[in-house]
């Protein structure tokens, strides 16, 4: 892809971003840009700043200083919805799913955006919503089949099993169409069964979309398997950035990891 | 959720809220009994029934407000007395049909409405409660305090009857069928609106904002809209209302009038429509009861006098909601949903 000035543009890039909590600097003149079709891993000790990233990234935080681009776009400062509609998708530490609602629903939130009806054409219910309701409910099926949750589609999240539930907040993410996927820490909590149906989701997830996704993750197993490229960021900083050899063999992080 | 062995077949079936051929025969049944009301039952009831499904109007309103959407409204009958008061002014200074004044009055206790929520995009819960309830106090300040021939200041408006093709809805059961075509489109429109991707980002919006947010729905727009769809709906509840009593003045619209509504919701269980339903049916036959009782107590009990058997029956009906809320804090349609699912998978017990 390219801009308009002709700088190739990558579809996520963060430019020199820093962010402060008071006397905290959680984030110190952070650069990341993503390539197409890239599995990105984010990796670091506890309190490194990785969520923080992701955090600036979706526009829950803004940054002091520097920018956040989608495919060229400056987005800094937008708010998250705006983010989100310009297609960045990401499933979070945990689950933030609507826990009262099925399956199906949850995913049918993540179609939201993309769905076109007016309160007055809801509110009487003919032909156009109908069809868009069809259309949509079709796509989300399809998500559904891909993740192998056919069983449990009418089922509420809230009493799913942890595994389960991180299938659904993947399905959600996916069901945004969007054309980049941020994890939080995907595997966290996970065992190792369940970390490799997800581990073989996310590789599907490429597969089929074609986008490029950004892992954060604390399963170095998972991370040096999955990631083309991998970021390494301690107290703020990026202290690393290479292939898995590279990573597993630089000293400097070696150094952050084990003191 | 369909009985045992009934599989939708697509997707469009499974949208569907009569879902089989016995829910649409008691649909039927139901609402033929209801047009065929006014043949069948003495006026009393007919006002009974004219008073139920005006307050089902404004109670559906604030179900999507607050029991969807999750937006603390304690000023639905403010926005209530908006649309009455809008109805009020256009029939008597402007003589329009009533069939611009209710969608009228709707809009503007809409956009009463949207204001209010406004600040929902910035303030939660409590403070959202506190300030819904001014709502309740600007709409009586403004009332009582604009010169009185504007708004009739504390004398009221009477309001002439509505009329169309010369057929003038004076008579009980006449207003009953005037009721009951505007109750059922707005019920009808709610079932729509819930379960259209509107309803679906209230819910989101309620359930949690911020996975709401990166689900690309603008929280702050959404709960507005839920506050102008939820005051829309009591908008055109209280232009009803003024087509009903065909009088409008400021202390039939109080906070008082408000919490009944609250009461209704969670009596029935939040976030359902029927249950908003279900909630004004038991709320409203409580009051009729007390209505009916209280005068006969005063009587038989005439010692005590009338005052404290009045305020004894308002204890009574407070009593009854704090026990909902104590008994069944998720309302009845919770535990209806209950009974249905065990019901479906008898005799096993899950």
């Amino acid at each position: 892809m390219t801009t308009n000035n002709g700088h190739v543009s990558s579809p996520l890039a963060v430019r020199g971003a820093t962010l402060k909590f008071g006397g905290v600097t959680a984030l110190d003149d952070v650069s990341i840009s993503v390539a197409d079709d890239e599995l990105l891993a984010i990796i670091g000790p506890n309190g490194a700043g990785k969520t923080s990233l992701l955090n600036v990234t979706a526009g829950f935080y803004r940054p002091q200083k520097g920018r956040v681009e989608l495919s060229g776009q400056d987005v800094t400062g937008l708010r998250v919805d705006q983010i989100a509609r310009r297609g960045l998708a990401r499933t979070f530490q945990g689950t933030h799913l609507f826990a009262g609602q099925t399956v199906v629903e949850n995913i049918m939130i993540g179609r939201h955006m993309l769905m076109k009806s007016n309160v007055i054409q809801a509110f009487f219910q003919f032909g156009p919503v109908m069809r868009e309701e069809t259309e949509h409910r079709e796509a989300a099926e399809e998500i559904i089949d891909f993740l192998e949750i056919e069983a449990i589609r009418n089922r509420p999240v809230g009493t799913l099993g942890y595994g389960l539930r991180k299938r659904v907040d993947l399905g959600r993410a996916l069901a945004q169409e969007p054309s980049i996927l941020l994890m939080d820490e995907p595997m966290a909590g996970m065992n190792s069964e369940e970390k490799e149906d997800l581990a073989r989701f996310i590789l599907d997830v490429r597969e089929a979309r074609k986008i490029p996704v950004v892992l954060v993750e604390h399963d170095m197993g998972v991370v040096m398997d999955l990631a083309d490229r991998i970021v390494v960021l301690d107290f703020g900083r990026v202290i690393a950035e290479g292939t898995p050899e590279e990573i597993q063999n630089d000293p400097a992080v070696i150094k952050a990891y084990l003191g | 959720m369909d009985p045992s062995g009934v599989f939708p077949t697509s997707y469009r079936s499974d949208r569907r809220i009569v879902r089989t051929r016995w829910q649409a025969l008691a649909l039927v049944l139901f609402m033929g009994l209801l047009l065929a009301a006014p043949y069948l039952v003495s006026g009393r009831i007919i006002a009974i029934l004219n008073m139920m499904m005006i307050s089902a109007v404004i109670a559906v309103g604030l179900q999507i407000c607050t029991g969807y959407a999750g937006q603390i409204n304690l000023g639905q009958a403010a926005f209530m007395g908006v649309g009455a008061y809008t109805a009020s002014i256009l029939a008597s200074k402007t003589g329009l049909t009533f069939l611009l004044t209710i969608p009228l009055a709707g809009l503007s206790a809409a956009l009463f409405g949207f204001l209010f929520g406004l600040t929902a995009a910035r303030i939660k819960g409590f403070y959202l409660a506190l300030t819904t309830i001014a709502a309740q106090f600007l709409f009586h300040f403004a009332v009582l305090n604009l010169p009185s021939t504007w708004l009739g200041g504390s004398n009221g408006i009477t309001v002439p009857p509505a009329e169309l093709f010369g057929l003038r809805f004076v008579s009980e059961s006449s207003q009953f069928y005037l009721n009951f075509a505007v109750t059922t489109i707005m019920v009808a429109g709610a079932f729509g609106i819930v379960r259209s991707r509107f309803g679906r980002a209230f819910v989101a919006v309620r359930d949690d904002d911020v996975a709401a947010g990166i689900m690309g729905i603008n929280v702050a727009a959404t709960k507005a809209n839920a506050f102008l769809i939820g005051a829309f709906y009591a908008g055109v509840g209280g232009a009803l209302w003024a087509y009903l009593i065909r009088f409008v003045g400021v202390d039939q619209f109080t906070l008082f009038h408000s919490i009944f509504f609250v009461a209704m919701i969670i009596v029935g269980g939040m976030g359902s429509i029927v249950g908003a339903l279900i909630g004004v049916f038991i709320i409203r036959i409580i009051q009729e009861i007390i209505a009916t009782v209280g005068p006969n107590i005063a009587d038989s009990v005439s010692f005590l006098g009338g005052d404290i058997v009045f305020a004894g029956m308002n204890v009574v009906l407070g009593g009854v909601i704090a026990l909902f809320m104590i008994l069944e804090p998720k309302g009845l349609m919770h535990r209806w949903n209950i009974l249905k699912s065990s019901y479906r998978i008898w005799p096993f017990p899950h």
